[in-house]
C-alpha cells in the first residue's frame, strides 16, 4: 500500500470515528455520565463482573456439583442433601471438622497475641527500624509451598534444628517425631501457620497503631496513666475496629488453609491433620467424587457465615 | 472536530474497530472444516528419570515427525497432579489428545477414553503376550480403555553392609524372618523405614502386599462384600504393629513419599520398600550408599508372595478431534522399535508387560534390578481381588487400610482399628 493511499484509508477510518463521536454527544452521554449513581456504577461494573465470574459462578457451581452424584467424567444426577448426609456419618469428615476447628481457633488466637506484640514492639523507635520491618514481612512473602518445604527439613528428626538443640539438652535421640505424632504433628502445623500469618497482623496492627494521635498517649501520661493502662484504656479501644477485621480475614484464611497440610503431611498422621480444604481435595480429585467433595468443602460455609455475620454487626454496633 | 486528527491517533482507533470487527466476524463468521491436525499433545508424569524424558523428547518425537509430519507435545506434570490435569481436561473437553494413566484412573475416566483394544490386542500378539497383571490394570468392561506401558515396582531395598553386621547376606524370604533381622539392626542403631503416612505410593506399596500375604482383602471379587474384617485381617495388622514398634524409627507414622528417599540416603534406615529410584538415584549422587544397597522381592506370609501393581498406561481421551492421529501414534510408539528405545532409557525403572521384554538386555544393564521383573507375576491393583471401583478409588483416598494399619502401629487395640476401616468400606460400598 503506498503512503498516500494508506493516508486516504487512515482519513476513512477517522471519519467513522468523528461520527461515532459526534453520535455520542448528540445522544447526550456526556451529561448522563455524569450522574453519579450512573458513573459509580460504571466504575463498579468490572469488578462485580470478575466476581461473578471467578467467585460467584464457581461458588453457585460448588453448590450444584454437592446436590449431585457427580463423578469425574460422567453425568451428574440430583440426590439432594444425600451426599452432605453421608458426610455426616462419615468419622473420618467429624475428624476433619474438629481439627479445622482447633487449628483455626489456636493459630488465630496466637496470631492476635503475636500480632499485637509485634505491631507494638514495631511502633517504637529504634535503629534500621525500616528494615526490620520489611524483614519481618518474609514469612508473609515467600511462597507457602516454598516455606513449607523449609519447615519440612526444621521438622525431620534426622535433620531437625529443634531436635538438635533437644537432644543437646539431654532428650533421648532422635528426638520428638514432630510429624509421626497427631499431637505433636498439628501443633507443629499450627506454629508454621502463625509463623506464616503473624506479619500480616502485625504489619496491619502496626498500620492501626500510627492513626492514633500521640498526643491521646501524652494525655495519658500527664494523667497518670502507667504503660498497662495506655494500652488497656487508649490503644485497644481506638484498635480494636481493626483489629477485628485483620480477625475476620485471618480466621477465613485459616479455616480454608490448603497447601501448608497437603505439602507437609497430606493429613496424616490417621487424619490428625487433614482439614476441610484437604479433605474436599482427596476425595473430588483423588477419588474422583466431584460431588462429595463438594460438600466437604460447602461444609465451611456455614460455621465462617455465622462468624462472618456476628463479626460484621459487633463492628456496625461500635 | 477541527481540522484533521493526527494520524497514528485515528489509525490506532482504526484499528481498534476493524480489530473488533474482526473478532466478531470469526465468531459469527462461517465455519471452516477443521483440517488434519499437525500436532497431538500428550500428558505424561514429568520422570524421575530425566533420560527417559529426554527419550521422548530428543529421539521419539523428531523422529515420528519426521515420519508423519505430525508433531508431538510432550506435555509434563507431576505424577501427583496428573489425576487433577486429568479431570480439567476431561471436564472442560480440551487440553490434551493422549494422557498417561496410572492406578485406578483408567476406570474412573472409563467414560472419557477411547477403546484401544486392537492396539492392544495387536501389541500382545507381536511381543510375546500381556503380562495378567497389564489386563488387570487396562481392561475395563472387558476393553482395553489404555494401553498399558509398564509397571513401576515397589519392592524392598536393602543395606547390604548392616544387613551384614547380623550375619544376613541374603534378604529373609518372610515377614517374620525380616522381622527378627529388623529387631537386631535397631537394636544396633539401623533401623527400618517403611511409610505409615499419607503419601501417595509407597505406603500402599508394602501395606496391600502385606495384608494378601496374610489372606486379608477389603472387599469380595463380587466387588461389594467388604470383608475387612476378618482373622486374616488380624494377624497381618498384629503383625504391623511390632514390625512398627519393634524395627522402625517412630517417624515413619508422619512420613510422605519422599521421607524413606531422604532417610536412606541420610543413612538413617537400613531397609524400605520402595521403586528402583531409589538405587538409581544413589548410583548418580550417592555411589558409596549405592555400593551397600540391593533390592529384593516382598517376603512371603502365609498366603504368599505379593507386589502392588503401580501400572502406567497411555489412553485416549475420547472427545480429541484428532482420534485417528492419536490412535496411529499409539500404535506407531508401541511398536518394539521404539518401546525397546524408550524402555532402555530409563534402565529398567518402567519394567515392560509384555513378555518379549523378559530377557531383552536392559535387565544385564542392573541385575540388582532384576527382582523387578520377578515381581511382576505376584502383582496386583490397589484393592485386589475386588475389581477397580469408584468405590475402591474412594477408599483409597481416603487412606483407610492405610490409616488401619497406622492406627494400629500408633497403639490402637486391633480389633477397634479392623472395626473403625469396616464402618468405613460399608459406607464407601453402601451402593455398589
Amino acid at each position: 500500500m503506498s503512503v498516500s493511499s494508506e493516508l486516504q484509508c487512515c482519513r476513512l477510518k477517522g471519519r467513522w470515528a468523528d461520527w461515532i463521536t459526534s453520535g455520542l454527544s448528540t445522544m447526550r452521554i456526556r451529561p448522563w455520565l455524569d450522574r453519579e449513581s450512573v458513573f459509580s456504577w460504571l466504575m463498579l461494573a468490572p469488578p462485580l463482573l470478575f466476581l461473578a465470574a471467578f467467585v460467584g459462578y464457581p461458588f453457585c457451581y460448588g453448590i450444584v456439583l454437592s446436590l449431585q452424584d457427580r463423578p469425574v467424567a460422567q453425568p451428574g444426577v440430583f440426590v439432594g442433601l444425600k451426599n452432605f448426609a453421608t458426610d455426616l456419618k462419615d468419622p473420618v469428615f467429624w475428624r476433619v471438622a474438629s481439627n479445622t476447628f482447633i487449628y483455626t481457633g489456636i493459630a488465630t488466637l496466637l496470631k492476635a497475641l503475636g500480632g499485637l506484640g509485634l505491631a507494638l514492639a514495631m511502633n517504637q523507635q529504634f535503629r534500621m527500624k525500616n528494615l526490620v520491618r520489611a524483614v519481618l514481612l518474609l514469612p508473609f512473602i515467600v511462597p507457602t509451598v516454598l516455606s513449607t518445604v523449609a519447615w519440612m527439613w526444621i521438622l525431620d528428626p534426622a535433620f531437625s534444628v529443634f531436635n538438635w538443640f533437644l537432644i543437646r539438652l539431654g532428650v533421648p535421640k532422635p528426638g520428638p517425631s514432630w510429624l509421626g505424632n497427631p499431637i505433636l504433628a498439628m501443633t507443629s502445623i499450627i506454629v508454621i501457620n502463625t509463623w506464616r500469618g503473624l506479619p500480616f497482623y502485625g504489619i496491619t496492627l502496626l498500620a492501626g497503631l500510627q492513626t492514633i494521635s500521640p498526643e491521646l498517649y501524652e494525655v495519658a501520661t500527664v494523667d497518670g496513666a502507667s504503660g498497662f493502662q495506655r494500652f488497656r484504656y487508649v490503644i485497644l479501644p481506638l484498635l480494636q475496629p481493626i483489629l477485628l477485621i485483620v480477625t475476620l480475614f485471618s480466621v477465613i484464611f485459616t479455616f480454608a488453609d490448603f497447601q501448608l497440610v497437603y505439602v507437609l503431611t497430606h493429613g496424616g498422621p490417621q487424619n490428625a491433620t487433614h482439614l476441610f480444604a484437604t479433605y474436599a481435595f482427596d476425595l473430588a480429585m483423588g477419588a474422583g467424587q466431584l460431588g462429595l467433595g463438594a460438600s466437604v468443602a460447602l461444609s465451611m460455609l456455614p460455621a465462617l457465615a455465622l462468624l462472618i455475620v456476628a463479626l460484621t454487626r459487633y463492628m456496625q454496633r461500635q | 472536530m477541527a481540522g484533521p486528527a493526527p494520524l497514528h491517533k485515528r489509525s490506532r482507533r482504526g484499528f481498534l474497530k476493524l480489530a473488533a470487527l474482526g473478532t466478531v466476524g470469526a465468531i459469527i463468521g462461517p465455519r471452516q472444516a477443521p483440517a488434519a491436525p499437525k500436532s497431538l499433545t500428550l500428558l505424561h508424569e514429568s520422570s524421575f528419570i530425566k533420560t527417559f524424558d529426554e527419550y521422548f523428547q530428543k529421539t521419539l518425537v523428531p523422529t515420528y515427525e519426521k515420519e508423519t509430519g505430525i508433531k508431538v507435545n510432550y506435555e509434563l506434570t507431576s505424577v501427583g497432579s496428573l489425576p487433577t490435569r486429568m479431570s480439567t481436561i476431561t471436564e472442560t473437553g480440551s487440553g490434551a489428545d493422549i494422557t498417561m494413566t496410572f492406578l485406578l484412573l483408567p476406570f474412573l475416566f472409563d467414560e472419557k477414553l477411547l477403546d484401544v483394544s486392537d492396539i492392544a490386542e495387536e501389541a500382545g500378539k507381536k511381543q510375546g503376550g500381556w503380562y495378567d497383571a497389564a489386563r488387570e490394570a487396562a481392561i475395563v468392561n472387558d476393553r482395553w480403555k489404555a494401553l498399558p506401558f509398564s509397571n513401576i515396582g515397589q519392592l524392598m531395598n536393602w543395606r547390604t553392609d548392616w544387613f551384614a553386621e547380623v550375619g544376613v547376606t541374603k534378604f529373609p524370604d518372610t515377614w517374620e524372618e525380616l522381622y527378627e533381622v529388623g529387631k537386631k539392626l535397631k537394636a544396633k542403631g539401623h533401623p527400618f523405614g517403611f511409610e505409615l503416612g499419607h503419601g501417595f505410593g509407597d505406603n500402599h506399596g508394602w501395606l496391600y502386599p502385606l495384608l494378601w500375604s496374610y489372606g486379608g482383602h477389603e472387599v469380595e471379587p463380587d466387588g461389594k462384600t467388604v470383608v475387612i474384617d476378618s482373622d486374616e485381617t488380624a494377624r497381618a495388622v498384629d503383625f504391623a504393629r511390632k514390625f512398627f514398634r519393634d524395627t522402625m524409627l517412630d517417624d515413619v507414622l508422619g512420613w510422605t513419599d519422599v521421607s524413606n528417599n531422604k532417610a536412606w540416603y541420610a543413612e538413617q534406615i537400613s531397609c524400605t520398600n520402595n521403586a528402583e529410584s531409589i538405587l538409581w538415584l544413589g548410583k548418580r549422587d550417592f555411589p558409596a550408599i549405592a555400593k551397600v544397597t540391593d533390592q529384593a522381592q516382598n517376603p512371603m506370609g502365609p498366603k504368599g508372595r505379593f507386589h502392588i501393581m503401580s501400572a502406567i498406561s497411555h489412553a485416549i481421551f475420547s472427545f480429541t478431534p484428532a482420534k485417528e492421529e492419536a490412535r496411529a501414534f499409539l500404535r506407531w510408539l508401541t511398536d518394539e522399535k521404539q518401546l525397546s528405545g524408550w524402555y532402555a532409557s530409563a534402565d529398567t525403572y518402567y519394567q515392560p508387560l509384555l513378555h518379549s521384554y523378559d530377557n531383552a538386555p536392559m535387565w544385564q544393564v542392573e541385575p540388582r534390578n532384576i527382582p523387578y521383573r520377578d515381581a511382576l507375576a505376584s502383582a496386583h491393583l490397589l484393592g485386589w481381588p475386588a475389581p477397580p471401583s469408584r468405590q475402591l478409588a474412594e477408599s483409597v483416598a481416603k487412606y483407610v487400610v492405610v490409616d488401619m494399619f497406622a492406627k494400629a502401629c500408633a497403639g490402637a487395640a486391633t480389633k477397634d482399628v479392623i472395626a473403625n476401616a469396616e464402618v468405613q468400606l460399608k459406607q464407601i460400598y453402601r451402593q455398589a
